[in-house]
């Protein structure tokens, strides 16, 4: 067997199954000993080896530093370099650890990671090259317009090389763009800063539902996480801000409404497709049905908040929102760590436990709850939560037994 | 792959270079003028890579040019613009639709609002009569002896009362000490108006002299406008000199 990270995985977990084959005596001392000696040259290697995921994040740290790297020179220098040479200095350096990284990587040397990173460094600078071309021209206006491109621009090599970190990358640029484009769209300088959390909640929402149509199908698989990994942290933290007081305000601007449609047909796209898709998981069905009714929710307090009269709101109607907005959140974060049990998805059992502490912090210290029975709502909470927690260990206890197999407490 | 990948790559150096050949093009078809810049509030300083710049045109009074179009923020708007004997360009209408003819500006509305201008009467020491158009003179009172600080066309840059335990002084621009005897505030509609020529980017360390020259009204800013009225810095020009 070839000395891998996927071997050396495979070696670890055998070591751990060899002990309970010899205990169950499935097999004898002597073969257990056999076993291990075949895959002796695995062990070694993977003693010597040091850990992959080390390699990756220092060099990963390190075309970072060298892209910034650049950047900064350029600032420093600034006049004492031609225009000419800033240019020839940003393309020869794209093309420069474009060209070395796809040799390390996919070339007759073999440094994988090494290369993965410094085509991500390609791609910063990249970056880099746009906010520089700007800044020569002195442009301003349409700023946005640099995190498109840069988005856009290094969105296909993502998808070609199945790089998570470009993907990611490309993610964030084009929430910056999100943000800064459609604040030239609020229809007033002082639009309401809310109208901004609703974008960004409907967003989360809609990249979330993209990640889980990645993961329905075997060829996109690999690039799924960063779409379900932002869009959750970015459904979850636009929700927090939710259960706040804040429902005075309007929560939706007309300016936005190519926005909304946009971002909605990328739901509606990507959860169709998923639908359709062969490899669906365990709850795909409550979990998409959640994700449609958030959005529905998110939409028509977006789109009518704003024109319920403003004495009406005042009176008893926040409350009863702000509440419901708070069930709601309590929910979402129950739904998500259920699911990530269900799955043994890590991700959404850590964003839900996250998030349930936020929660608990904030309804702890809200001023709005003062007027509410707040004590009352811990407990009541608190027990569901315990009375939940011995239900489903029954049900695990049943299942084990059921299986044959003791548990470690 | 290899081959994909190469022309993944190549299209990120086309999208640069044709970002570069069409700013390019701009600057070399574009018809060149000269506007005179103001000075920025203090608050709003050099911050380290690029120099604020706020124009004559950037805030602009719209009883003044008579408009009457109402507008909302982020609205395009056109500023036609006239020649003045120095070679610089001012305003001389604004409006949302883009004219036929002569030099225009484009720009986007940030907001339209209620100004005031000040004109005051003032006496200086020698007993000649002055009238002054400071940018605010809220606080100020009929009587009170006054040291304005003025720029080479006679506009106020900065002002300071006389009080028995300070004796203020110009930092930058002529002194003048005079007693205020008229004090007048006439209400106008401001529009504020950006149009992307803001910034001025400079290396670190290099943006005081050009802000100085700013503060001082100084310095003019040499813009190429495309023929729908974008424009795009040039070159700054500060005590006659080009810098680009």
């Amino acid at each position: 067997m070839q000395p891998s990270e996927q071997n050396f995985a495979f070696h670890r977990k055998l070591k751990q199954e060899i002990e309970v084959w010899l205990r169950e005596k499935i097999i004898t001392p002597e073969q257990r000993d056999r076993i291990l000696a075949r895959y002796q040259v695995l062990k070694e290697a993977d003693e010597k080896a040091g850990p992959g995921r080390l390699i990756t994040t220092i060099t990963i740290l390190g075309s970072i530093l060298i892209g910034v790297g650049v950047i900064l020179f350029m600032a420093a220098n600034w006049s004492e370099i031609p225009r000419w040479g800033k240019l020839g200095i940003i393309f020869s350096s794209m093309l420069g650890s474009y060209g070395l990284g796809y040799y390390l990587r996919y070339g007759s040397e073999n440094f994988p990671k090494a290369g993965g990173s410094l085509i991500l460094m390609g791609s910063i600078i990249f970056g880099a090259g746009i906010f520089l071309i700007a800044q020569i021209y002195h442009i301003t206006v349409h700023y946005p317009n640099g995190p498109l491109m840069w988005g856009l621009g290094v969105l296909p090599l993502a998808y070609l090389l199945g790089f998570r970190t470009i993907l990611s990358l490309s993610i964030i640029d084009l929430l910056i763009w999100l943000g800064m484009e459609s604040s030239f769209h609020m229809s007033g300088l002082y639009s309401s800063a809310l109208s901004f959390v609703t974008l960004y909640l409907i967003c989360g929402i809609s990249l979330w539902s993209a990640g889980l149509m990645h993961r329905g199908y075997e060829s996109f698989r690999n690039l799924s996480g960063p779409y379900i990994v932002m869009g959750v942290l970015l459904a979850f933290s636009s929700g927090y801000i939710l259960t706040f007081d804040v429902f005075k305000e309007s929560l939706g601007s007309e300016g936005l409404i190519m926005f909304y449609t946009g971002i909605i047909g990328m739901f509606f796209i990507s959860g169709v497709l998923y639908s359709l898709s062969r490899e669906k998981e365990r709850g795909w069905i409550p979990e998409m049905l959640s994700l449609s009714f958030l959005m529905a929710i998110a939409l028509s307090l977006m789109l009518f908040i704003k024109k319920v009269p403003y004495d009406l709101r005042h009176e008893g109607t926040v409350n009863t929102i702000t509440l419901a907005s708070n069930i709601i959140y309590a929910l979402e974060i129950i739904g998500i760590i259920a699911l990530g049990y269900i799955r043994r998805y890590a991700v959404y059992i850590n964003i839900g436990i996250l998030f349930f502490v936020l929660d608990v912090i904030a309804r702890y210290f809200d001023f709005f709850w003062k007027l509410l029975p707040r004590s009352i709502f811990f407990i009541i909470g608190g027990i569901i939560l315990l009375l939940g927690g011995v239900l489903l260990e029954k049900k695990r206890r049943k299942i084990l037994a059921a299986f044959n197999l003791g548990e470690e407490v | 792959m290899k081959v994909k990948f190469i022309v993944i790559v190549m299209l990120q150096v086309i999208l640069l270079t044709g970002m570069i050949a069409y700013r390019q093009h701009w600057v070399s078809t574009g018809e060149r003028i000269l506007l005179r810049t103001m000075p920025v509030d203090p608050r709003d300083i050099f911050r380290g890579d690029y120099v604020n710049l706020s124009y004559e045109i950037t805030n602009i009074d719209l009883d003044a040019l008579g408009a009457n179009s109402e507008m909302r923020p982020n609205d395009v708007v056109y500023v036609a613009l006239g020649r003045e004997p120095e070679g610089t360009y001012k305003a001389v209408s604004a409006s949302a639709v883009q004219p036929a003819g002569g030099k225009f500006i484009q720009g986007r509305v940030k907001q339209e609002t209620q100004a005031g201008r000040w004109t005051i009467s003032v006496r200086d020491d020698s007993g000649n009569f002055r009238l002054l158009s400071p940018r605010w003179f809220g606080g100020f009172n009929v009587g009170e002896r006054v040291l304005f600080c003025l720029d080479g066309r006679g506009n106020v840059l900065s002002q300071s009362k006389e009080m028995p335990s300070y004796k203020p002084q110009c930092y930058t621009g002529e002194p003048l000490w005079a007693v205020v005897e008229d004090a007048k505030e006439t209400k106008f509609r401001q529009l504020w108006v950006e149009y992307g020529i803001e910034s001025y980017f400079v290396e670190e360390g290099k943006g005081r002299a050009i802000e100085a020259s700013r503060n001082t009204r100084d310095l003019k800013v040499e813009v190429s406008l495309r023929k729908d009225g974008k424009g795009i810095i040039t070159g700054l020009v500060m005590d006659e000199k080009v810098i680009r």
